[in-house]
Order: structure tokens, then C-alpha cells, then sequence
């Protein structure tokens, strides 16, 4: 199957007051399309690290990265932020809407980013599928955190992306309300084809992915896959 | 691309329903509004204090010539719009009977004056009234005090020359008549086609030719410079600040301290509209680290950001210029009554200028921190503490710089002012910034012995003390604008009050016959009119210095003014009281007939005259040499009788001398004065009641002005305290919650506000003294020409003044800290 993204002995280093933290040493794996994969481990083992990174928000510190093809080191700043415009998506544990915007004007920000002039149906469209389709005109204070979450799941699966990263996207809800949030976003994945990869903690949503990568203090420990 | 547009506005109306954009766009708006209204409010009344003093001239511009000037010059006047006349001004013998007097002839032709009018009156010292009309060719209109001396009534005739002239009318007051004391002749005025008839203008006479401008401020001052350097060295080009020092000096002073004014009040926006686009910036970390997730370019936060800013701008501005206008408009509506009749409406220049300046402000001040978001790193969306980069330096205060030096210049028009002000601002800011972090490092010494509230709301200055260093800066530099515009006011209307005293002299009187000296000052007692001492006037020519011929020691280009035509010499045993002594010593009793004389500070330096050096006059061929013995300072707008030089008593006796002063006559006193000029025929009185009743109500409308920019000043002050406190709000909202989580009173935490703000006001105010005491120091002396004291009471009001309003203020806006539930301000986070 196609690879969509692929670390290459990533490491990642940071300077601090004493010298330099390791935070991620010797990383490589490859996620073909149409996967989904689970990163875990306990707080500090570099896992939010690891997707900012696969993610393009950040670069690595040695190793290569590629996403979608393209080699992440050779792209400028702009130049990534094209590539997530145009084939990522994100969800985050602190859902991350802007708080000026209503439900439909943040859905449809990363339409208008991208030149999309059906922005509106298409955001409408999509609030209707997470089922938030009588709240369009509400402000993310107006709503609940699992509404606030749907809303942050339509806005990623707006330009539809290719790639969907999502980080402890139930960290913030209340289990049933989660178990709602993660049926929504695999039914999603399922009906776009996208390739999900998310951190978390909650094992419940890990064994919902089709593979696990284990972390430990910057390294992966384990790589498992769902038979 | 217009879709990115459409979703810049729609951000911007987004951020503007979420109170996003209200400090700054508050900030602009006061900004603006401020300076406009000072500008529509000076350049209205600039233009009406001209019109005012204008009429004192009888036109905006005057040419005197010795001979008829070149046709081209008044067809090119023409050419700019300017309205022209032409005076002719000569002294002549006038017969009534067997008198004959020497009058001083004034020759006027339909149009005169181009400004203001003629004041005349049926009966010498009767009821004045305007007059729009001239006198008819065969009528003159004569100065009140000719007529006794001629012996003869109103409706009487006069010979001038061939002809015979009906005296009709009594001239009060005449515009243009300027201090000239040379022509002390009593003036008659005649019709301009009456003097060639009359035949007395032969050639050699000594004629003076006025030619009168008046029109646009814009076409006269293009019409002075396009003439200024085709005159020749007899020629005099004359306006109103070279006609009346008083009225000049004084309307340049205001001009200045206008100018600053606005300034001071565009640089307290300008704080104000730094740390409302500041706290705007960081309120869009999030907003742009998200776009930039979804794919933004750096080039699409700018794209998005600078729109807005730009339409904020024009917003802003728009808005502030309507105020401003609204707000002037309001002001003249008030002060009707104290204004002229005629104002000239508001121009559009102040309109574009506060647009102008709105915008500049908005680049210099709200740029830096708004290019700040385009770098805010994408990884902020899983990392919250990461921030853009900070501002470098140069970048943030270049571009203020940049923008107040645009601003200053366009205000001041002087390069030197810009460049000094701004030099000295930075330096003192520099320095000051140093002393606030120390005055704030002194402060922890309060710490012992104070409360928890007490310590919690200082500790919030000590934990970042350059944060609280640049409050203090902003707060100090608040309360020193306020201060010294506040300090200005003060100094430049008690130096008006003082050059014009109720009761300051409006007669001179000359040509007192040494005989009458005594019978005179026993009237003037009898009468109890109060007057300047008697001085002798005796006549006489300076001819050399150190034994140099007067022509050599002048500087090249200094065609001698004063020292040219006869002085006015006289002694006295006394110093006048508004003289002072610069060097050398006044003379004391014995010193009575020695050769000395004290010398106007000012001629020595043209003269090059040192204390000790010789003087050589001469009078009317006997010559007289005399030794420097002091220099002074001479205030020549006091109204009072002055001169260059001054000899001890005893030295002049042989010369022949007449005797002069200045006296105040009240209203009630005219009587008295008609009655001096019957029994002292050969007195001289000059009337300048109506000139100081004019010079008093520009200085009244200067006054006004000053008064009023005070108040735009202090708005735009209360602008910068809003702005930084909101600034600092979102801090003290979320550090409040967390504490009342912890279990901390309200009463805790207000009180702990309280301390906090109240310290900042009292460092700020602490160093608004320090700065204002320097700054002041600079533009006493090199600006406004006024004498510098220190200013104690700054140091004692002030830090109280800054604690009390910052502290209140703080407190006031503080209060949501404490009314929100800490559960609503940590979910919002």
C-alpha cells in the first residue's frame, strides 16, 4: 500500500537551562493510507512532540520526515503550511475554535483559506452530518464540550484531507460523550478514506486503531498491529 | 484576490461584535479626535487672531517704499488673488488762520483699509464709531489733538498746501498707524485724489508709500517670498508680527505651545494605540497559530491582518476628524461671546491632516505588534506557551519614531524643534526608564511590615520589573504631558497678564517743555492719573565705538536700524523696574555727571560694545564721549517709555531736551485729557487705548485657546491610562480567578489592586517630576523664551496626583476581576 507519511530516525532536542533534552531519539516507522494509527505512552514520552512533528508544525531536530509525498526538511514554513492546507486535518484536546467565530464560520475558515468558494454549503453540509446542523449561528461558549468537539471535527474534515492528526481528542470529555466523538470521527474516517493518526491516553480509543506505536522517554518501545 | 478580503472584513466585524477591537479603536478615535479638534480649534482660530491683528494693520501685508514701486509687483499680487491699496504718508504744514502746525499727512484712496476700520467720532473725544467710508475729496478728518492746536472747532477749514479742506470728522482710530514714534505730528487724514491738487508733493519731499495686501494666507505668503528678494534696502515689508512685537510674540508663543500641544496629545494616542494593537496582537497568537495550522502563509496572516488594521484605520479616523469637528464647532457655540463676529469656517486641511495622522499613528504604534502575528509559530496549537518571537527593538521604536518625527515636523515646521524635542525626549526616556526600574527596585524595602493583600499586589510589580518599568513609563509619561502642558498654561498666561495689566499704560505723552515740567506732573497728581516718572529726551547721534566709525563695527547686512537715525537719549538716577543689568554696574549718586552711559544688551552685541569700552555722540555738532558702564535688558513691549541709552544724572544738562512719559487714563479721565491738551498745547498725547484694547483681546482668544487644548491633552492622557489598563487586564483576570479559587477574599484581592496601582501611580509620579522638570527646563528657555524656576510643587503633587488617579483608575477597572466567577474566567481560558 502507499505510504502517506514516514519518519526516518527522527530525534528532536531542545535547549534548556542545563544543556540540551532529548525528547525524541531515533524514531522511524511509516503509515501507509487508509491506516490508523494510535500513538501511546505516559505523559513526557514525546508523543505530542511526535505528531507536531508528522504533522509539520514543527521540524525535527536529525531525520527526515516525509508527508504526502514531500520531504518536510526541504519546505520553508510557508511552504508546510500549504501541504496542511491542502491534505491535513486536525483535532485537538482543547477543541482550538476560535471564539469570535459562530460553529459554520469556523468550519468554514479553512475553506476560505483555500479559495473554496462553496464554503458555506459545504461547512452547513458538514455541521449537518455531526449533527450540529440547528446550531450553526452559536459561538463555541454557547455550546457543550462535545458540541464543541463535533464542530472541531467538521472543520478538520472540511477541505477533506488526506491526513487526519488528532491530539487527545477525548482528553477534555466525559466518557460517554467520548465514546460518541470517537464513533463520529471513525465513521468519518471510514466514509472519506482518510489515514487517522492520533495520541492519547484513553485505551478504550487506542484499540479502536488499526495499530499502536508504543513510547517510552523518546523511543518507540513498541509497534502493534490489530490482526 | 477579493475572497481573502471579504474574509478579512468578516474577521474584522467578527472581532468588532467581540469587543476585540474596542481599545484601540477607542485609542485612534481619541487620537484623532484630540488632534483634529485642536486643529480645527487653532486653525480657525489662527486664522481669526490674524483677521484681528490684521485689522490693527489695516491689511495682511505692507510694502513701504520711498518711491512708487514696479507696476509688475501689484499686477502679480493681482495674478494671486491679493486685494491691493496704496497710502501715502508725508509730513506737511497745515494752516488755520494765523496757526500753523506741522501735521502728519495720510493720503488715502477708496478700499482703505483692506482690513478692519477706520474708528471716528463727531467731537474730539466724543463717541467713536466705525466708518466705512473715507473723506470725500475737499473734507479731512483730523486727529482730535490738532484741532486746539490750531485753533479751531469741527466743520472749520484748514489749508494744505493750494487747497482748502472742511475737517469733518475726528480720526479715533486708524488702522496701520503703527508705533512710529518718529511721526509724533498730530495725523490728518485726506482723500489720495487731494494731494496732487494740493501741489505740495515736489520732488525730494519725504513721502512714504504704503502699499496694502490683504487675501489668502496661502497667496500672501507666496506673494512674500516671490517679492522678499526683488526689494531693494529701502524697502520694508511689514506684518503683524514685525509691526507689534507684543502681539507677535505672544501669537508665536501660542502657535508653539499649540503645536506641542497637539503633539503631546498625538503621543499620548500613540502610547495608547501601542498597547491597545499589543494586546490585540497577543489576543491573536491563538487566532493565527490555528490559521497558520489550516494552512495559512505568512503572506495570508498579513493578508488577512493588514486590511483590517487599514480599515480600522480610515474607521477610526473618520470617525475621530467628525468628533474633533463636532467638539470644535461645540466650543466656538460656547465661547461666542468672547469670539469675534466673523470666524472663518473650518477648513478641510485639519480634516486631511487628522486623517493623516490617525494613520501614521496606526503605522508607527499599532504596525509592529500587528507584523508580530504573521510569525506566531503553527506549534502553538499543541504548545500554548510558545510565542512569536519578540519585537526587536529598533523595529518597534523605530517605526514611533519614524511616525512622531513625520508628525512633529508637519506640526512645528521646524526641523530643529523636531530634532531637539525628539532628541531630548529619548534621552530623558533612556534615562528615566533606568530610574523608573531603580525607583521600582527601592520600592521592595515597602514589603516588610505590609499585609498579604498589600504584598500579593506589589509582588505582581516585582516579579516583572520591566513590564512595571514600562508601565511606569507610559503612566509617567501620562501625567508629565499633563503636567507640563498644565505648567506651560500657566507660565505663558502669567506672562501675558504681566506684559498687559489692567491698568497698563494707554497714553504716551512727549514734548513736555522743560518750563512745564513741573506744572505738568502737578496736573497729572491733581488729576490722579497714574504715570510712568518723567524722562528727558534729548537727540542725539552715536557716531563711533572705541574710536571705529558706527558704519565699520555693524555686521555686514545690519544697516544700523536705530543707531542710524537720531536716538532718543536720556538720563535718570533710577534703573526702570522691568530693566535689568547683564553686565557691569547701574550708577549710584556720585557718580552724578560722569561720562557713563548704560547701553540695550542687544545693541551692544551689534555694536560690539564690551562694558568699559567708549561711546562716541554727537549733539547737533558738539560731540560727547562716554564710557560703558553697564548692559541691560530692556523689555520694549512693556508700553512704557524705554531706551537704548541711558546717562547718569547731570551729564546731558546742556542739551536741549523735552520731557516724555506714559500714563493710564481711565474711561472716566477723558475729560482730564481734553483738558491737558488745552492748558500743554505743545504736549503731544498718543492715544493707544484702541491698539491695547485690540492687542488685549487677541491675547484674550490666545488665551482661550491655550485654556481649551489643556482639556484635548488630558482626554488623550485618560486614553493611554484606559488602554493600559486594559492592557494588563487578561492577566489579572485569570491570576484573580485562580486566587479566589485558593480561597483569597474579594476584599484580598481589590486591596491588593489597590496597592498595586496606587505604587505605579506613585513611581510614575514620581518620575512625570523628574521628566517635566527637565523637559520643562529645555523648553522654557530654548522654545517659549520664558524664564525657568524650578518647579517644587511638581514634586510634591504630583506622585500623591499619580497615585490617587492611577490607583482609583486601577481599582475602578479592575472591578470585573472580582465579579466574575472564577468557574466563567478559567473556562474561558
Amino acid at each position: 500500500m502507499e505510504t502517506i507519511v514516514s519518519a526516518e530516525q527522527v530525534g528532536k532536542q531542545v535547549a534548556v537551562a542545563s544543556g540540551t533534552l532529548t525528547i525524541l531519539q531515533d524514531v522511524s516507522f511509516s503509515v501507509a493510507a487508509g491506516e490508523s494509527l494510535a500513538i501511546v505512552g505516559v505523559s513526557g514520552s514525546g508523543k505530542s512532540t511526535l505528531l507536531g512533528l508528522l504533522a509539520g508544525l514543527d521540524l525535527p531536530s536529525s531525520g527526515r520526515i516525509r508527508l504526502a509525498g514531500e520531504e518536510l526538511n526541504a519546505l520553508d514554513e510557508d511552504g508546510r503550511a500549504r501541504l496542511r492546507g491542502q491534505k491535513v486535518g486536525f483535532v485537538f484536546q482543547t477543541f482550538q475554535l476560535l471564539p469570535g467565530l459562530t460553529a459554520l464560520e469556523n468550519v468554514m475558515l479553512p475553506l476560505e483559506l483555500a479559495g473554496n468558494p462553496a464554503a458555506m454549503a459545504q461547512a452547513t453540509a458538514l455541521l449537518e452530518r455531526v449533527g450540529l446542523g440547528q446550531r450553526l449561528d452559536h459561538y463555541p461558549k454557547q455550546l457543550s464540550g462535545g458540541e464543541q468537539q463535533r464542530v472541531a471535527i467538521a472543520r478538520a474534515f472540511a477541505i477533506g484531507p488526506a491526513l487526519l492528526f488528532a491530539d487527545e481528542p477525548t482528553g477534555n470529555l466525559d466518557a460517554a460523550t467520548g465514546g460518541r466523538i470517537i464513533d463520529l470521527l471513525f465513521a468519518l474516517n471510514a466514509e472519506q478514506g482518510t489515514t487517522l493518526i492520533l495520541v492519547t491516553h484513553d485505551d478504550k480509543l487506542a484499540a479502536r486503531c488499526g495499530r499502536r506505536l508504543h513510547l517510552d522517554a523518546g523511543r518507540v518501545v513498541a509497534d502493534e498491529r490489530k490482526d | 484576490m477579493p475572497h481573502r478580503l471579504k474574509l478579512a472584513w468578516r474577521l474584522l466585524l467578527r472581532d468588532w461584535r467581540a469587543g476585540e477591537l474596542r481599545i484601540l479603536f477607542a485609542a485612534l478615535v481619541i487620537a484623532v479626535g484630540a488632534t483634529s479638534a485642536i486643529g480645527f480649534f487653532t486653525d480657525r482660530l489662527q486664522r481669526a487672531m490674524g483677521s484681528q491683528s490684521a485689522e490693527l494693520l489695516g491689511a495682511d501685508l505692507i510694502l513701504r517704499a520711498p518711491r512708487p514701486i514696479s507696476e509688475a509687483w501689484l499686477k502679480q499680487a493681482e495674478q494671486l488673488g491679493l486685494r491691493h491699496g496704496e497710502t501715502l504718508e508725508f509730513p506737511s504744514m497745515v494752516l488755520h488762520g494765523a496757526e500753523m502746525r506741522l501735521a502728519g499727512i495720510k493720503a488715502v484712496a477708496d478700499g482703505y483699509p483692506l482690513r478692519g476700520s477706520l474708528r471716528i467720532s463727531d467731537a474730539p473725544y466724543g463717541a467713536e464709531r466705525d466708518s466705512r467710508r473715507i473723506p470725500p475729496p475737499g473734507e479731512a478728518w483730523a486727529e482730535a489733538r490738532l484741532l486746539p492746536l490750531l485753533g479751531m472747532e469741527v466743520g472749520e477749514t484748514l489749508a494744505l498746501g493750494d487747497i482748502e479742506l472742511k475737517v469733518t470728522q475726528i480720526v479715533a482710530f486708524e488702522p496701520g498707524a503703527g508705533g512710529n514714534f518718529a511721526a509724533l505730528a498730530p495725523r490728518l487724514l485726506v482723500n489720495h485724489s487731494d494731494v496732487e491738487r494740493a501741489g505740495i508733493l515736489g520732488v525730494g519731499s519725504r513721502v512714504s508709500r504704503n502699499y496694502l495686501f490683504a487675501g489668502e494666507l496661502t497667496a500672501l505668503a507666496r506673494y512674500k517670498q516671490w517679492l522678499t528678494p526683488q526689494l531693494e534696502p529701502s524697502h520694508r515689508l511689514v506684518d503683524v508680527r514685525e509691526d507689534r512685537p507684543t502681539v507677535g510674540a505672544a501669537l508665536e508663543r501660542a502657535e508653539r505651545y499649540l503645536g506641542l500641544a497637539s503633539l503631546t496629545a498625538v503621543l499620548l494616542a500613540g502610547v495608547a494605540i501601542a498597547m491597545g494593537a499589543r494586546r490585540y496582537s497577543e489576543r491573536h497568537f491563538d487566532v493565527s497559530a490555528m490559521l497558520r495550522c489550516l494552512g495559512a502563509s505568512q503572506r495570508d496572516i498579513l493578508a488577512l491582518y493588514l486590511p483590517q488594521l487599514l480599515l480600522l484605520g480610515l474607521l477610526g479616523s473618520g470617525l475621530g476628524v467628525a468628533i474633533g469637528a463636532a467638539v470644535q464647532a461645540g466650543l466656538f457655540a460656547l465661547l461666542h461671546e468672547l469670539l469675534p463676529v466673523r470666524l472663518p469656517p473650518p477648513g478641510l486641511l485639519p480634516a486631511l491632516l487628522g486623517l493623516l495622522t490617525g494613520l501614521v499613528v496606526l503605522a508607527g504604534f499599532a504596525l509592529p505588534p500587528i507584523l508580530r502575528l504573521r510569525q506566531v509559530p503553527a506549534l502553538r496549537v499543541l504548545r500554548r506557551d510558545l510565542t512569536p518571537m519578540p519585537l526587536r527593538a529598533w523595529l518597534v521604536y523605530g517605526a514611533a519614531i519614524g511616525a512622531m518625527t513625520l508628525l512633529m515636523g508637519r506640526y512645528t515646521g521646524s526641523t530643529t524643534l523636531t530634532l531637539s524635542v525628539l532628541g531630548g525626549t529619548l534621552a530623558a526616556l533612556l534615562l528615566l526608564g533606568v530610574l523608573a526600574w531603580l525607583l521600582l527596585r527601592a520600592s521592595r524595602a515597602l514589603r516588610h511590615g505590609a499585609g498579604v493583600a498589600w504584598r500579593y499586589g506589589l509582588n505582581n510589580l516585582w516579579r516583572r520589573p520591566w513590564t512595571a518599568s514600562g508601565q511606569i513609563l507610559a503612566f509617567g509619561l501620562t501625567l508629565m504631558a499633563m503636567a507640563l502642558i498644565a505648567l506651560l498654561r500657566n507660565d505663558l498666561l502669567a506672562t501675558w497678564q504681566a506684559q498687559l495689566p489692567e491698568r497698563a499704560p494707554n497714553h504716551f505723552v512727549v514734548n513736555v517743555l522743560p518750563a512745564e515740567v513741573e506744572r505738568f506732573a502737578g496736573f497729572l497728581r491733581e488729576h490722579r492719573i497714574d504715570s510712568a516718572q518723567l524722562y528727558p529726551l534729548v537727540r542725539g547721534r552715536l557716531t563711533a565705538v572705541n574710536g571705529t566709525p558706527v558704519e565699520q563695527v555693524l555686521a555686514p547686512g545690519d544697516d544700523g536700524g536705530a543707531v542710524n537715525r537720531e536716538l532718543n537719549l536720556t538720563w535718570s538716577a533710577t534703573l526702570q523696574a522691568d530693566n535689568a543689568i547683564v553686565a557691569g554696574r547701574w550708577w549710584d549718586a556720585q557718580d552724578a555727571g560722569q561720562a557713563l552711559v548704560s547701553l540695550e544688551v542687544k545693541l551692544a552685541q551689534r555694536l560690539g560694545a564690551q562694558v568699559g569700552d567708549t561711546l562716541l555722540f554727537n549733539f547737533g555738532g558738539s560731540e560727547l564721549a562716554a564710557r560703558v558702564a553697564s548692559l541691560r535688558t530692556v523689555k520694549w513691549d512693556s508700553f512704557k517709555p524705554n531706551f537704548f541709552v541711558i546717562f547718569p544724572p547731570g551729564v546731558l544738562d546742556a542739551q536741549p531736551a523735552t520731557w516724555m512719559t506714559s500714563l493710564y487714563a481711565a474711561p472716566g479721565q477723558r475729560a482730564a485729557m481734553a483738558q491737558m491738551a488745552r492748558d500743554f498745547p505743545a504736549v503731544t498725547v498718543i492715544d493707544l487705548e484702541r491698539l491695547m484694547e485690540q492687542v488685549r483681546r487677541i491675547m484674550e482668544q490666545v488665551t482661550l485657546a491655550v485654556e481649551y487644548v489643556l482639556i484635548f491633552v488630558l482626554l488623550a492622557g485618560f486614553a493611554v491610562l484606559y488602554a493600559a489598563l486594559q492592557a494588563s487586564l487578561d492577566e489579572r483576570l485569570y491570576e484573580g480567578a485562580l486566587l479566589r479559587t485558593l480561597g483569597a477574599s474579594r476584599y484580598q484581592l481589590r486591596a491588593g489592586h489597590l496597592a498595586e496601582y496606587a505604587l505605579l501611580g506613585l513611581l510614575a509620579g514620581l518620575f512625570a517630576a523628574a521628566g517635566s522638570e527637565l523637559i520643562a527646563w529645555q523648553l522654557y528657555s530654548r522654545v517659549f523664551q520664558l524664564d525657568y524656576a524650578f518647579k517644587w510643587p511638581l514634586w510634591l503633587l504630583l506622585p500623591p496626583l499619580g497615585a490617587l488617579l492611577i490607583g482609583a483608575a486601577g481599582y475602578w477597572g479592575t472591578r470585573h476581576v472580582v465579579r466574575r466567577s472564577p468557574l466563567a474566567v478559567l473556562r474561558a481560558l
